[in-house]
């Protein structure tokens, strides 16, 4: 008999063991914050067009395939489940069972972007993993500068009176510069050509300038990496009047003192009543 | 002497404490020898005054002896009956009228005035006709604005109303519970970001164009119709609840580099005591470009 009692014991135990881990597990399961972003970028300018590859780790065949992507070319950001990827570029219209000329892991974080770009010249072609941010300081926006011009080995690129880029070298990438909103006069200066652009900044976004070459000349692409709300509002939403919520069992407790204590007067004021005749018994 | 008391000294009750000394002049409590008491104005001390009683009272031994008190006639009893019974019918009246509120406040917070949750199904509301919007180019940043928002799985159709933010800071809401809102501070939905739409639950009395919003499942469809009939299509990731205490700003309006899209509703608990839901709806979804 207590054999059994405690062989109960420890299934319940076990049971409630095992309810207790379902319930932690489960917040995890449903959490949509395990995706990750990636974006694939072509920044070599005497590279002709290439196909490019996103393969999830282990597996042979391409999660994502990008045919003909030129020049100055920038993917999308695609959505992907967080892990560990490998990119691959192939000359354009080259077999997927070919080997490819260039690739590169990379690790994609949950909740964090990536920028997989081929950046320099044909000859030292390489595959870049550049970090993304996604996250700016209230009511300011982010930019940094890509220098994907072979034509200025480097450029300086200033937003008004902010310095973004000094004399970047080709290939490179600074860090993000926090600048206030506004539309900005961007300038890239190398050494005997220069660009101007108009570019709008909007509070809660992040950016990337792109320094090109045109046969002839700079251009400025302005890429739109990410965009939050200008303002973030204060806390949650009062989007509802309570019209069709269960009154809380909480609110219950006080009307039950309020009965409970007229139970009380009551039987109070019948008790003096009721002894104030016995004295008026005995005198009578 | 003519004092007033209620216990003469053969009372089982008083006899058992020790008569006289029960007899409690001057006490806090009137019920047994109303001398010298709280209400000595409702009690006939004849000649003698209630100080003369206490000090008598308390000082000798010799009023251990016999009761200083002598009984009062019936006429007298009687007389007392009627003074005071209207006090202690009051205190029974009051009690009752207290049990009445009770039980009817008890009846009021046990009443629901609409289930809590949705029953039966939603309208049926047809897939809106129109061409998907593709994905957004980080070098073309144009997007055209959000007019309308057709929630098939949930049955919601309505048009869009602008939002901005309280003098407080806080969103916006529509100031009808049958429209939902663009919180114009938020990209344009299918423009890269996080766009926001926000939208009742309920009013005071009934439902509101949100009210099914806590149904929705990951992989249903929201269709935001634009000018020229585009629509920017998204798809449900994930349908959250969080406290208003602990809601997460940088989840919900934080930038993302693709085109995503938060409708937000309140939920869980009802404070009736600040007239607000303690938490929030979050549904997150992602635009659904036109091939897949």
């Amino acid at each position: 008999m207590r054999a059994i009692k405690v062989t109960a014991a420890a299934a319940l135990a076990t049971l409630g063991l095992g309810v207790a881990q379902i319930a932690v597990a489960a917040p995890f399961a449903s959490a949509s914050s395990q995706v990750g972003w990636i974006r694939l970028a072509h920044f070599s300018p005497n590279t002709p067009a290439v196909d490019v590859y996103l393969y999830s780790f282990g597996n042979s065949s391409a999660q994502l395939v990008l045919h003909h992507v030129d020049y100055g070319t920038v993917s999308p950001f695609e959505q992907v489940v967080a892990g560990d990827y490998t990119v691959a570029m192939r000359a354009a219209g080259a077999a997927s069972s070919s080997k490819p000329v260039l690739s590169t892991a990379v690790t994609i974080a949950a909740g964090h972007a990536y920028t997989v770009a081929g950046v320099g010249p044909a000859a030292g072609i390489r595959l870049e993993v550049i970090p993304d941010q996604l996250r700016t300081p209230p009511g300011k926006a982010l930019v940094r500068v890509i220098q994907a011009s072979m034509q200025q080995d480097t450029v300086t690129v200033t937003a008004g009176s902010t310095t973004l880029a000094s004399n970047l070298k080709f290939g490179n990438v600074t860090s993000f510069v926090t600048v206030g909103p506004g539309t900005w006069s961007v300038q890239a200066k190398g050494a005997s050509k220069s660009v101007t652009a108009s570019i709008r900044l909007v509070a809660g976004t992040i950016h990337t300038i792109v320094v090109l070459d045109e046969p002839g000349k700079l251009v400025i692409d302005d890429l739109l990496d990410a965009a939050g709300s200008k303002v973030a509002p204060n806390g949650g939403a009062q989007t509802g009047f309570g019209g069709t919520a269960a009154r809380p069992g909480a609110t219950l407790a006080p009307w039950a003192a309020a009965a409970i204590t007229g139970l009380a007067i009551t039987v109070t004021g019948t008790a003096m009543l009721t002894r104030r005749r016995r004295p008026a018994r005995h005198a009578r | 002497m003519r004092a007033e008391f209620f216990g003469p000294p053969d009372d089982p009750e008083i006899a058992s404490h020790g008569w006289p000394a029960r007899v409690q002049v001057g006490d806090d409590w009137p019920a047994r020898v109303q001398v010298g008491d709280d209400w000595p104005a409702r009690v006939q001390v004849g000649d003698y005054g209630a100080s003369q009683i206490r000090a008598r009272d308390a000082d000798s031994p010799q009023n251990q002896t016999a009761p200083r008190v002598e009984p009062r006639d019936a006429r007298h009893v009687s007389h007392i009956r009627v003074i005071r019974r209207p006090w202690a019918a009051v205190v029974a009246v009051v009690g009752v009228v207290v049990i009445s509120l009770g039980v009817a406040g008890l009846w009021w917070a046990g009443h629901t005035g609409q289930s809590a949750t949705p029953v039966g199904h939603p309208p049926v509301t047809p897939i809106p006709a129109g061409h998907y919007a593709a994905a957004p180019e980080a070098k073309t940043q144009f997007v055209p604005r959000p007019t309308g928002l057709v929630i098939p799985a949930i049955g919601v159709r309505t048009t869009l109303v602008r939002l901005g933010l309280t003098a407080t800071g806080t969103l916006q809401v529509p100031s009808s519970i049958g429209v939902a809102g663009w919180y114009t501070g938020s990209p344009r939905p299918g423009a890269i970001g996080s766009a926001v739409i926000a939208g009742h639950i309920d009013s005071v009395s009934g439902p509101g164009v949100f009210f099914r919003l806590r149904e929705m499942r990951p992989g249903e469809l929201i269709y935001v119709e634009r000018p020229h009939g585009s629509m920017a299509v998204f798809k449900v990731t994930s349908v959250r609840r969080f406290l208003k205490a602990k809601f997460p700003t940088a989840a919900v309006y934080g930038p993302v580099p693709n085109a995503q899209l938060r409708l937000i509703t309140c939920g869980g608990t009802f404070d009736p005591s600040t007239g607000h839901y303690m938490s929030n709806v979050v549904v997150f979804a992602v635009l659904q470009p036109p091939s897949s």
